[in-house]
């Protein structure tokens, strides 16, 4: 809020807010090309085509970050965004109850109790609901990961919502843009958002820029097609896709690019009952 | 875009909205983001007021944020698994239709999407007593098939006519129709317009890609905003009201590997979350078989790949119930 300027802030909600949020080491070691932990600041995209693991992904990292310290996990509080009612909670359960070694559902209870959730049905809610978010923050200082699932989900909506004007197709989206900018910023938060390849390669090649180069390299179908300051915004992106192997079982691989340093990191993992395994 | 109007909560008076259009402040967006201060000394309207205006506003428009624990709470007493009536097909569905979800069939004309639909109709309506809402946009839906296959299940008349009953049926040929009737739908069950046996636990929508694939193609967004905005209504319906919704959709060509693919494109294909193709092995039966291959394709629960065969005869897809006194296959 721009009238948080003036407005005066309790002794708690200043030391939440510059104490900094919990550590997030050893979140996911794999799926970061740097450091090896998203530092708070950092924007993730999980980009990919229908069925690659993306919200498999979501998953796994909700668990490391619900789990008591006890069963492996960081107990970090979670805020889910979910735009499009893919969120499967039956799902989530399953995975937490196979990482815990002993799942009563006391455990799982507790663990639930750390993940927050909100159903958002067009981007104009999106943009509400996220400056109606912002007192939760201060109100609880061990929450420091948002996910956005996702953030592409309004496109096709906003488009023809925004009649000819490009920039009012954009707007919603950019302003939301622009506001979770800020709150991870602010509240030192790690934001991981992902979005959907609905569009296909282009085969212009003036199209891609030397933005796109590195996504070149590293062998990926990559379209932008979010609006700007969204693009801008990403730190790390990773693209999500799908293989199959001779022996006919399926593993994904993803491939994680820093966009502002340039590295690249290839892995793959496979799903299984309890979860994404790498 | 909600404009702010008088009355559109306390406190905002038509003076008010006045003094902010004036300042270039006419959406409840445009509220919400500006600097208060600015607009209190702009508008020389009390900045407490302002203040309270913003919060009564973001605390209707915006979307509440749920606690994990208690939203699994609400999904353990309201989620149900909804047997099809095959066991087979229950097997690839994880024990059945869960509701809550979207689960697409995709196949080629001809391969049982119908069929399977009208089965799982009357399944839900004899054996299990839970209303059907069927939006039929093929015409493929006929009411003595129907009673055909209420006939395999219970050889009393009563029954019969009491399962045909649940079952609703809503003739719809365009995108638009469709969206009333799933608005109607909404609404009666939010003002508590009971029929004579409850709400409806299962919605067949036969099929998806008849009503869109007209408004596809050319480079207006319109007909793509149109499909997503369908498939929202969809999800909201399963999700908010404890429903198993159930697609048929066509299958295209993949251009570059020659695999069947659902068709509408990418981004239809997030919306499912449980899609399974219908198949007939023409080379290994022969044209007339009844016999289809049912594989899954996407499922969040279950490895896909697994397939099972069905027989879409005289009995549909359903098996036989030992009640039935009408003919076998």
């Amino acid at each position: 809020m721009s009238d948080g300027f003036r407005k005066a802030e309790s002794g708690s909600q200043l030391l939440a807010r510059l104490e900094g949020r919990s550590s997030l080491k050893n979140l996911e070691p794999c799926l970061f090309a740097d450091e090896g932990f998203p530092i708070h600041g950092d924007v993730v995209e999980f980009h990919g085509p229908e069925g690659t693991g993306k919200t498999e992904m979501l998953y796994h990292l909700i668990a490391r970050c619900v789990l008591p310290k006890s069963g492996g996990g960081l107990e970090v509080e979670v805020m889910f965004i979910d735009t499009d009612y893919h969120f499967d909670m039956l799902r989530l359960v399953t995975i937490l109850e196979h990482r815990l070694s002993q799942s009563t559902e006391e455990m799982i209870k507790q663990c639930l109790g750390r993940l927050f959730l909100v159903n958002c049905s067009s981007s104009t809610q999106l943009l509400l609901t996220l400056y109606s978010l912002e007192n939760k923050f201060f109100a609880h200082p061990s929450l420091c990961i948002v996910i956005l699932d996702s953030i592409s989900a309004f496109y096709w909506i906003d488009r023809s919502n925004g009649g000819e004007s490009f920039n009012i197709q954009e707007m919603n989206l950019k302003r939301c843009a622009e506001f979770l900018e800020k709150l991870v910023r602010e509240h030192h938060l790690a934001l991981f958002a992902t979005t959907q390849t609905i569009m296909q390669k282009s085969s212009n090649s003036t199209e891609s820029s030397i933005h796109l180069k590195l996504h070149c390299e590293a062998d990926v179908e990559y379209r932008p097609y979010l609006c700007k300051s969204w693009q801008q915004m990403v730190t790390h992106r990773i693209f999500f896709s799908k293989q199959c192997n001779f022996n006919s079982s399926k593993t994904f691989s993803i491939v994680s690019c820093h966009t502002k340093k340039n590295h690249v990191i290839k892995c793959s993992f496979s799903v299984a009952e309890c979860g994404v395994q790498f | 875009m909600v404009i702010l109007r008088a009355g559109l909560c306390p406190g905002l008076t038509a003076e008010m909205i006045q003094l902010l259009k004036a300042n270039g402040i006419a959406t409840v967006v445009d509220l919400v983001s500006s600097d208060l201060e600015e607009v209190a000394r702009k508008c020389s309207l009390s900045y407490k007021a302002l203040v309270a205006v913003r919060r009564v506003l973001l605390a209707q428009f915006s979307a509440f944020p749920v606690n994990g624990a208690d939203l699994y709470e609400e999904l353990k007493s309201s989620t149900a698994i909804l047997s099809t009536g095959s066991r087979s097909l229950d097997r690839l569905l994880d024990s059945g239709l869960y509701t809550g979800e979207v689960t697409e069939l995709t196949g080629a004309p001809g391969s049982g999407k119908t069929q399977v639909c009208l089965s799982i109709a009357v399944s839900t309506s004899h054996d299990l007593k839970q209303n059907v809402l069927y939006v039929d946009s093929t015409g493929g839906f006929t009411a003595s098939r129907l009673l055909q296959l209420a006939q395999t299940r219970t050889g009393d008349e009563e029954e019969q006519v009491e399962a045909l009953q649940k079952i609703q049926v809503a003739r719809v040929f365009d995108v638009y129709k469709m969206l009333d009737v799933l608005q109607e739908l909404r609404c009666s069950v939010s003002q508590q317009v009971l029929s004579s046996s409850g709400p409806v636990k299962v919605l067949v929508v036969d099929s998806v890609s008849a009503v869109i694939c007209p408004l596809l193609g050319g480079r207006q967004a319109e007909g793509l905003a149109l499909m997503m905005q369908l498939a929202r209504e969809l999800k909201t319906l399963a999700r908010e009201l404890s429903m198993a919704v159930v697609v048929t959709n066509h299958v295209t060509r993949d251009g570059s590997s020659g695999h069947l693919k659902p068709a509408l494109g990418r981004s239809w294909s997030f919306v499912p979350s449980t899609r399974v193709l219908l198949e007939s092995r023409e080379g290994t039966w022969g044209k007339a078989s009844t016999r289809r291959i049912a594989s899954l394709t996407k499922s969040s629960r279950q490895p896909t790949g697994i397939e099972v065969e069905l027989d879409i005869g005289s009995c549909g897809v359903l098996e036989e119930s030992p009640a039935a006194s009408g003919e076998g296959r």
